[in-house]
């Protein structure tokens, strides 16, 4: 193999394994602030923290429901060829996928107000994502061909993906209402670097006996590929500016959005607790730097038809131009610049925890204990049991996963949570998540669907994420 | 505090590279991966076979009638599929089909060519058809690996029909509406990679 392909081929399954969204470890993980990042409402007792800046929050995650790299390049004697046409091309359908997400914080802190029931959180972060459903009527298509497929209809609609990448600058107020009830709000600004979508195609390819011919052929297409921003990358590439475009782009140069988290955390009782989180409800509005491609129409096609003795009256006829030019008229292929909006991937969490066993001695700068007034004076429980749910909003519709946890906390020095995750990538992922607080230094990581350490080349999932930050709960 | 901060800086910088190379080894020490065989990559094959129609012709009795001498109808079509690098530079085989359905009262003989961008005869097919009633004559022409060379196909610029009239000018078949007509259509395997 030459080395571009290999390196195409690492970066091909390196891409889709950078790409996934849940963080079921790390949601209402409270010793971490980054918990923050996927529930403005939780429940929080820091003074003030500070994320070191690139180290306080790297994720990365990954996601294929159909098929792993061992499912085809296993060393196994198999013919490759017979493994893709087995395990891909019929192996997989249209709803299986390949997704995910990163993220990078590049910069976030947070400090308590002069009104301690009031939290501040602010920062920035670059989030990378994509979706690419498997395109199965394509692969069908390239691989077989439409010989001997009469009236089978290849669905165009199988095309279905977006992707994009921003930097996202945050701020947000968490706010204890009283000992029950906390909540919290982030507004987010996206600014884009680039971003592609083709998610709403429409239409059909399918070989027919002839009426006149032997066969023929219609395609029915309403189909759109948005970008923004790709072009002028492409361009920066070509001059050596990749950089400075990047950094330009991230910091207001390109195409903006708005959007806003909200979350809650509900004390039910002392030892129960609910929350509840709505993350990335909002939009980029993309004028920049915008290359859309459209391919819309029907046509039918019998080959080149003469039907004498009216198509002998033209000696200069070109009968084949003739067929080209209406089949591009009817089902022209278009270029066009028009703005669009897009709508950033909605998340929705949500938690039911119980507490148990005995307290650990709250941090908070107060008079803290087990019948304190302020829920940021509660104090913790050993012991962490519960249920979480999971829903992002995906071009095909809703995707669901359910967690249930267990955490443990070994004083305020350390705190380990492990999951167990049904979703549609696996049903035997399992995490774990370790924070370690050594003086004012929090370090945390965590990692999910473990099993498949034994072979990671035969999993569909894999996430991991890790930080630094510096804590301090104000105590003198 | 100037010495201070540099010390300081490269204690975090010396305490992060420790926290990373922790991470990565635990996570390298405690994963695995079976034996994968990259080079597998070469030996796929993306080879599709595609089929469409490719010409239709169709003459109607009277014309065959109207037509003095033996010469009814022979004209060249421009057909650039073949000859077009997206299809030329890929294909590796295939079969042309030819369909002649005769409801006149005339024998003929119906002449296919193809021919390359000079006008060049590459191929010859010729198909003698019997008047009305007749069976529905098909015939399959390979080219590739198990028929004529494939290079014709390659090359093909335009296709040249010729219909000559084998009987009389003044008869009329009893079968409604009355003509001759050519099918034809491609099945062709072609190399994506």
């Amino acid at each position: 193999m030459r080395f571009p392909n290999k390196l195409f081929l690492v970066l091909f399954w390196t891409c889709f394994a950078m790409f996934g969204q849940n963080k079921q470890v790390l949601y209402d993980f409270v010793e971490i602030p980054q918990s923050a990042m996927i529930n403005p409402g939780v429940d929080t007792d820091f003074q003030w923290y500070a994320g070191v800046p690139l180290l306080s929050g790297i994720s990365l995650q990954a996601g294929s429901s159909g098929l792993s790299v061992n499912d085809i390049f296993a060393d196994d004697g198999r013919r490759i060829n017979d493994k893709i046409r087995e395990r891909a091309i019929f192996g997989m359908n249209a709803r299986d996928e390949l997704s995910g997400t990163f993220q990078i914080e590049l910069l976030n802190f947070g400090f308590r107000g002069k009104n301690p029931d009031n939290f501040y959180t602010a920062g920035m972060y670059i989030e990378g994502d994509a979706i690419g459903y498997w395109f199965q009527d394509y692969a069908i298509l390239a691989f077989e061909g439409n010989a001997d497929r009469l009236n089978q209809p290849f669905d165009l609609s199988h095309l279905k993906t977006r992707g994009e990448m921003m930097n996202v600058f945050h701020i947000g107020l968490n706010k204890k209402v009283d000992n029950q009830l906390t909540i919290g709000v982030r507004g987010k600004l996206y600014s884009s670097i680039f971003d592609f979508n083709s998610t709403k195609n429409k239409g059909t390819f399918i070989t027919k006996e002839g009426v006149n011919n032997i066969y023929s052929s219609t395609i029915e297409a309403d189909m759109q590929l948005r970008t923004s921003g790709l072009n002028g990358l492409k361009d920066a590439i070509d001059d050596g500016t990749v950089g400075s475009t990047i950094t330009k782009r991230a910091f207001f140069g390109g195409n903006l959005g708005v959007g806003v988290d909200l979350g809650f955390t509900y004390q039910l009782n002392d030892q129960t607790v609910l929350t509840g989180s709505l993350l990335d409800l909002g939009f980029i509005y993309h004028s920049k730097d915008i290359k859309n491609y459209t391919l819309n129409g029907k046509a039918t096609i019998e080959g080149i038809e003469i039907i004498l003795p009216d198509a002998a009256a033209d000696p200069n006829a070109d009968f084949w131009q003739d067929l080209v030019d209406d089949v591009e008229g009817f089902v022209p292929f278009e270029e066009n610049a028009d703005s669009y909006i897009a709508f950033r991937p909605t998340k929705l969490y949500g938690s039911l925890r119980y507490n148990f066993g005995e307290h650990v001695d709250n941090r908070a700068n107060c008079a803290c204990g087990v019948n304190a007034s302020s829920n940021r004076a509660r104090a913790k429980y050993v012991n962490s049991v519960g249920g979480q749910l999971y829903v992002i909003n995906r071009p095909r519709g809703p995707q669901m996963a359910l967690t249930g946890f267990y955490q443990r906390r070994f004083g305020n020095f350390m705190s380990i949570k492990t999951t167990y995750t049904i979703d549609k990538f696996s049903y035997s992922n399992v995490g774990l998540g370790l924070s370690l607080q050594a003086g004012p230094v929090n370090i945390y990581a965590m990692a999910d669907n473990l099993l498949s350490y034994g072979n990671l080349a035969d999993s569909n999932y894999a996430s991991f994420q890790l930080g630094l930050n510096i804590i301090s709960w104000g105590k003198k | 505090m100037r010495q201070v901060r540099p010390v300081f800086g490269i204690a975090m910088i010396k305490f992060i590279k420790s926290i990373l190379l922790c991470t990565l080894s635990c996570l390298t020490l405690l994963s695995c991966i079976e034996d994968q065989d990259f080079n597998q990559y070469d030996e796929i094959g993306v080879t599709p076979t595609l089929e469409a129609s490719i010409l239709y012709v169709e003459a109607p009795e009277a014309l065959v009638n109207a037509t003095s001498g033996a010469n009814v109808f022979s004209r060249n079509f421009n057909f650039d599929a073949f000859s077009s690098d997206v299809f030329a530079k890929r294909v590796l085989d295939g079969t042309i089909t030819y369909i002649v359905e005769n409801t006149s009262s005339k024998a003929l003989e119906v002449t296919i060519e193809l021919l390359d961008v000079d006008n060049n005869v590459l191929d010859v097919e010729i198909i003698p058809v019997d008047p009305s009633p007749m069976a529905m004559l098909q015939r399959d022409v390979a080219y590739g690996s198990s028929g004529r060379s494939i290079d014709i196909i390659k090359n093909t610029s335009s296709i040249r029909v010729t219909a000559n009239n084998l009987g009389d000018n003044t008869s009329t078949s009893n079968e409604p509406d009355p003509k001759i007509i050519l099918k034809s259509s491609g099945k062709f395997r072609v190399n994506v990679k």
